[in-house]
């Protein structure tokens, strides 16, 4: 029910990746993760509103983020989320495992 | 670790369930400050502000799934429509008022019933006795094996053996009922009683709430210390409930008795009566005589023993005595039995008979009201056609009609507890047949989840029933309103089923009801040989004018002591007979030892004279019965042969001896019995010959239908005992002369003390109540059973009638006659019925089986099972009758024009 991201253009399973990497750099907004990711990614993901928000709430039940209510840049209240010891240890986890698959993905498809 | 993330998700979760509201708003504002990022974004590159916020909102989707989904992140989803689901389940509830009064109504007594027999069944078979490890408590039982195996009773010395040498019994405690008649209040008072051996309280588990209970050197005979302990009843009835009446002594009889303990509240022993306690060896058991047989033995087994292994091992004891002392223990063995059995083994089938019977009435209410929820199922083809357009899953719209029966059916389990607990209450009190005290049947916890389990099966059951005649995939058909009977043949197989179902279930019950009747009916016909009616009956006990022995029972005489002869009693038995004889309204009284059907006949061995037929497996036994020479005439006993006693015969040496026609038949047939020989005990024992004076009928003496066992009766003169029967013949009501037979009595002496007043009648009434009980309940299951199936069946046919108006109509227009139109639909409900009929006459063969011994000269194929289906039959073709006839009503025009 939800639990599913619905990542479009992203390979299935790595927004959730893609977040807490973004908040390595500090505290950030939806919108900032947004556009953090589209930038640091030359333009090449794109992340989805429709994904990202119920990506943030799913991280923040399983404790993985933080949340708070700050000022944003431009005077507006906005959520600010900051990775928790626990969401660290999970990005660790997930970039170990990532390195394993796109490394083997990265030898079967250079192999002729 | 996934288990890890999945508690904390749940405790972020739950933490943030009261604040929904809050987090609906939260996620508005984060939302909208994307928005506004995105639209800033767009005026930035050169939008106009209109333009950037569309360009933002479309690059949004659907902003309100969005919210939703997001939203979801933090709650229960499956929980929160579920909720829903309730509420709306309600709502509809509501809105058919009718419908739903109804379906709760039928469902209230279906679980109400199964509720109130769950909670006998959870009071004496689940809860079962209120003892600590109950289970491994047994009774033992000697009885002797000669072709059958009938129960005799223990005597002391083989009792001492099997304590002495039995390993598989943590301790054994004889114990044994009886009567003490207490002196010291305004005027005496009889109580039941328990003589028990030391380590009775402690196999049970009870200990005392006042002093202790008996030591081991209080079992010892000759016993110095004459010891009580009191039931909290009686302790706080006679005494106020005094502690200080430890170490004080009480009164009865001329002897005293030094209490020693108090028992806890609700504590009536074994016998579940008493209300004091005496050492076993105040008893009057016999001590050495190992032929004298009469208590049982209560014995715990050791922590993972077996019966069957205790068993074993009393056999070989059995046999070892049997070796040692072949005069008394010849053919005689060790029963084992568990306490449970003991105590419920009566009730137990009629208990299940009764839950057996009242499911099929929970399962009959099932059926209708299904058929009720496929008829409004119909109705809202169209609600629910639309909730599929609009998306809703086939899982999500059997969730939601589950939902909602479910509701229907609690809602009818929380009416049905108020009527189960008014049924458990009356069937209790009304109950002939004496529930255990400890039985207290109430709504607890197991009770509770029983009902709600049944409710929620039946409401999923209920759920899935109009689902299965629903075809969801034709939707279209259902949107339409000419799409009339696109469900229909599918209904009308599904409803016919139920009422097949219905009718099956019914004609088990009826049956059931009809056999118990029939039952009762011979029972309450046997003749049991005298005359019952019009004979009051009581016990008296009258006391000694002076010396030793409480008026209960004799006191055991030291061992080698010739014991005294016991003083005159206050008043002898001809001075007593003349008081009630002169009571207006009595027209004969005599006395008896025991009196008929009521408990207390023993038995002995005797010898005829010149019978040399006899082996030890077939050595005759007889049950003593000392009477007055009035005693045939006033309980109706014809006399077959020579004479009754004469008055000069009531001494202890007198020889005149009266037999039943079971004596002379075996020893003496086609023969003169009158002045033939027989004698206690075995022939070349000192005893003296006895002669026969007289020979009356074989008569039901010891129990109804039947005497428990095969043995006749002798009968002697009367002898003046403390503790005498009354017979009183009347020419008016028994129960009327009552209160003038009492005063007689105290007139004769103010310290006779009078118990157990009843009717010849009753006693025989008493033992045909509880196949006469269990009859009325069955036969009240039955007829709802009936009622409900006829209601099923008229709302079926109805039904069908009204779907075929317009095929009725064209018939009739092509010139059918009305009644061929009648015969159709009779035909239809008549193959329903008979197929109904004939499975539930099958099953109602296992019946027979179920009831077993409830049932008295009775097969399943009795005439009343007959009877009980020709009874359903017809009530249930008159029910469709009246829709037949609708039929016939049906105005061809208007039926076709109905299209």
């Amino acid at each position: 029910m939800g639990d599913r991201p619905q990542t479009g253009e992203l390979l299935p399973g790595t927004l959730d990746m893609l977040i807490l990497k973004m908040l390595t750099r500090g505290e950030m907004h939806g919108y900032g993760i947004a556009q953090g990711i589209q930038r640091a990614s030359n333009d090449v993901l794109h992340v989805e509103e429709g994904a990202l928000y119920p990506a943030l709430h799913r991280l923040e039940v399983r404790g993985w983020l933080r949340s708070t209510w700050g000022t944003s840049e431009n005077n507006r209240r906005a959520k600010y989320y900051r990775l928790s010891a626990l969401g660290r240890r999970e990005l660790e986890r997930e970039a170990a495992y990532w390195d394993r698959v796109a490394s083997a993905v990265t030898r079967l498809m250079q192999a002729t | 670790m996934k288990w890890r993330h999945d508690l904390i998700s749940l405790w972020h979760r739950l933490l943030s369930f009261g604040g929904r509201r809050r987090r609906a708003r939260d996620v508005d504002d984060e939302l909208a400050f994307h928005l506004a990022m995105r639209q800033a974004e767009q005026e930035s590159a050169g939008a106009s502000p209109e333009r950037a916020r569309l360009e933002a909102m479309r690059q949004f989707g659907n902003v309100t799934a969005l919210k939703e989904q997001t939203r979801e992140m933090w709650t229960f989803p499956s929980f929160e429509s579920f909720v829903q689901d309730i509420r709306y389940a309600f709502r509809t509830l509501l809105k058919s008022r009718g419908f739903s009064i109804v379906a709760i109504l039928v469902l209230a007594i279906g679980i109400g019933a199964n509720t109130a027999m769950f909670s006998l069944v959870d009071a004496m078979l689940l809860r079962g006795l209120p003892y600590q490890d109950a289970d491994r408590l047994v009774v033992l039982i000697g009885n002797v094996q000669r072709g059958v195996v009938e129960r005799r009773g223990n005597s002391y010395p083989d009792h001492r053996d099997w304590r002495a040498q039995a390993t598989r019994f943590v301790d054994l405690a004889a114990y044994s009922t009886m009567t003490m008649t207490l002196m010291g209040f305004d005027e005496p008072e009889r109580v039941p009683i328990e003589a028990v051996s030391a380590p009775y309280f402690s196999l049970l588990g009870v200990t005392p709430v006042h002093g202790r209970t008996f030591r081991p050197d209080e079992d010892e005979v000759p016993n110095r210390d004459a010891v009580v302990i009191l039931s909290d009843g009686l302790w706080r009835r006679r005494f106020g409930a005094d502690p200080s009446i430890v170490n004080r002594t009480i009164q009865s009889g001329v002897r005293t008795y030094t209490v020693v303990g108090i028992m806890p509240p609700g504590f009536a022993g074994i016998s579940d009566t008493a209300q004091l306690w005496l050492p076993f060896a105040l008893s009057g058991s016999s001590f050495d005589n190992r032929g004298s047989r009469g208590f049982q033995t209560l014995a715990r087994l050791k922590p993972g023993t077996t019966i069957a292994e205790a068993r074993a091992e009393l056999d070989v004891i059995s046999r070892q005595l049997e070796a040692a002392y072949p005069d008394t223990n010849e053919k005689r063995a060790v029963e084992v039995s568990p306490l449970a059995v003991e105590t419920f083994g009566q009730l137990e089938p009629v208990v299940l008979t009764l839950m057996a019977a009242v499911s099929f009435v929970l399962l009959i209410a099932c059926a209708n009201v299904a058929n009720l929820l496929i008829g409004r199922s119909e109705v809202r083809q169209k609600e629910i056609a639309v909730r599929t357009v609009l998306g809703a899953g086939q899982a999500r719209l059997l969730r939601l009609l589950i939902t909602e029966s479910c509701v229907l059916t609690l809602v009818g389990a929380a009416a049905g507890i108020g009527v189960a607990m008014a049924a458990v209450t009356g069937l209790t009190a009304a109950s002939p047949v004496t529930f255990p005290s400890f039985v207290q049947p109430g709504l607890n916890m197991s009770v509770l989840a029983f009902t709600i389990g049944i409710a929620l099966l039946s409401g999923v059951l209920l759920g899935l029933a109009p689902a299965m005649h629903t075809r969801w995939s034709r939707l279209s058909e259902a949107l339409k309103d000419t799409a009339r009977g696109s469900t229909g043949r599918r209904s009308h197989r599904m409803r016919a089923s139920l009422v097949v179902a219905e009718v099956a279930l019914a004609i088990v019950l009826l049956i059931g009801a009809g056999l118990m009747i029939r039952s009762v009916q011979k029972l309450t016909a046997i003749d049991p040989g005298f005359k019952p009616e019009g004979v009051l009956t009581l016990s008296a006990s009258i006391p000694r004018q002076q010396g030793s022995g409480p008026a209960g029972g004799p006191v055991p005489a030291a061992p080698g002591q010739p014991a005294p002869p016991p003083p005159p009693l206050v008043v002898s038995g001809t001075d007593l007979l003349a008081q009630i004889r002169a009571v207006p309204g009595v027209t004969g009284a005599s006395l008896v030892s025991d009196i008929p059907l009521g408990d207390g006949s023993s038995a002995t061995f005797y010898a005829a004279e010149g019978d040399a037929t006899t082996t030890a497996q077939t050595r005759p036994r007889a049950y003593i019965h000392r009477v007055t020479p009035e005693f045939f005439e006033t309980i109706g006993m014809p006399i077959k042969a020579g004479r009754t006693f004469h008055e000069r015969e009531a001494t202890p040496t007198a020889t005149a001896v009266i037999v039943s026609e079971g004596v002379t038949r075996r020893f003496w047939p086609n023969q003169d019995p009158i002045g033939k020989r027989i004698k206690m005990g075995a022939a070349d024992s000192s005893n003296p010959w006895l002669e026969i004076v007289g020979v009356v009928a074989d008569v039901k003496y010891r129990g109804l239908p039947a005497n428990p066992t095969a043995d006749p009766d002798l009968y002697f003169p009367a002898l003046d005992r403390t503790v005498q029967g009354l017979l009183i013949r009347t020419s008016v009501d028994p129960g009327s002369v009552t209160t003038s037979v009492r005063a007689a009595i105290r007139r004769a002496h103010p310290a006779i003390v009078v118990y157990n007043v009843t009717t010849m009648s009753d006693l025989v009434k008493a033992q045909t109540a509880a196949s006469t009980f269990l009859t009325w309940i069955l036969g009240l299951f039955a007829t709802t059973a009936l009622v409900l199936s006829v209601i099923g069946i008229y709302g079926v046919m109805s039904y069908l009638v009204a779907q075929r108006t317009r095929e009725f109509g064209i018939r009739l227009a092509l010139g059918a006659s009305r009644g061929g139109l009648v015969a159709v639909v009779l035909r239809h409900g008549a193959r329903l019925i008979a197929i109904g009929a004939v499975i539930g006459i099958a099953g109602s063969l296992g019946l027979s089986r179920l009831l077993g011994d409830l049932l008295y000269g009775v097969t399943a194929l009795d005439v009343a099972s007959g009877l009980a289906i020709l009874v359903l039959v017809v009530v249930a073709v008159l029910a469709c009758v009246i829709p037949a006839l609708r039929a016939t009503r049906v105005d061809p025009v208007i039926a076709l024009r109905n299209e």
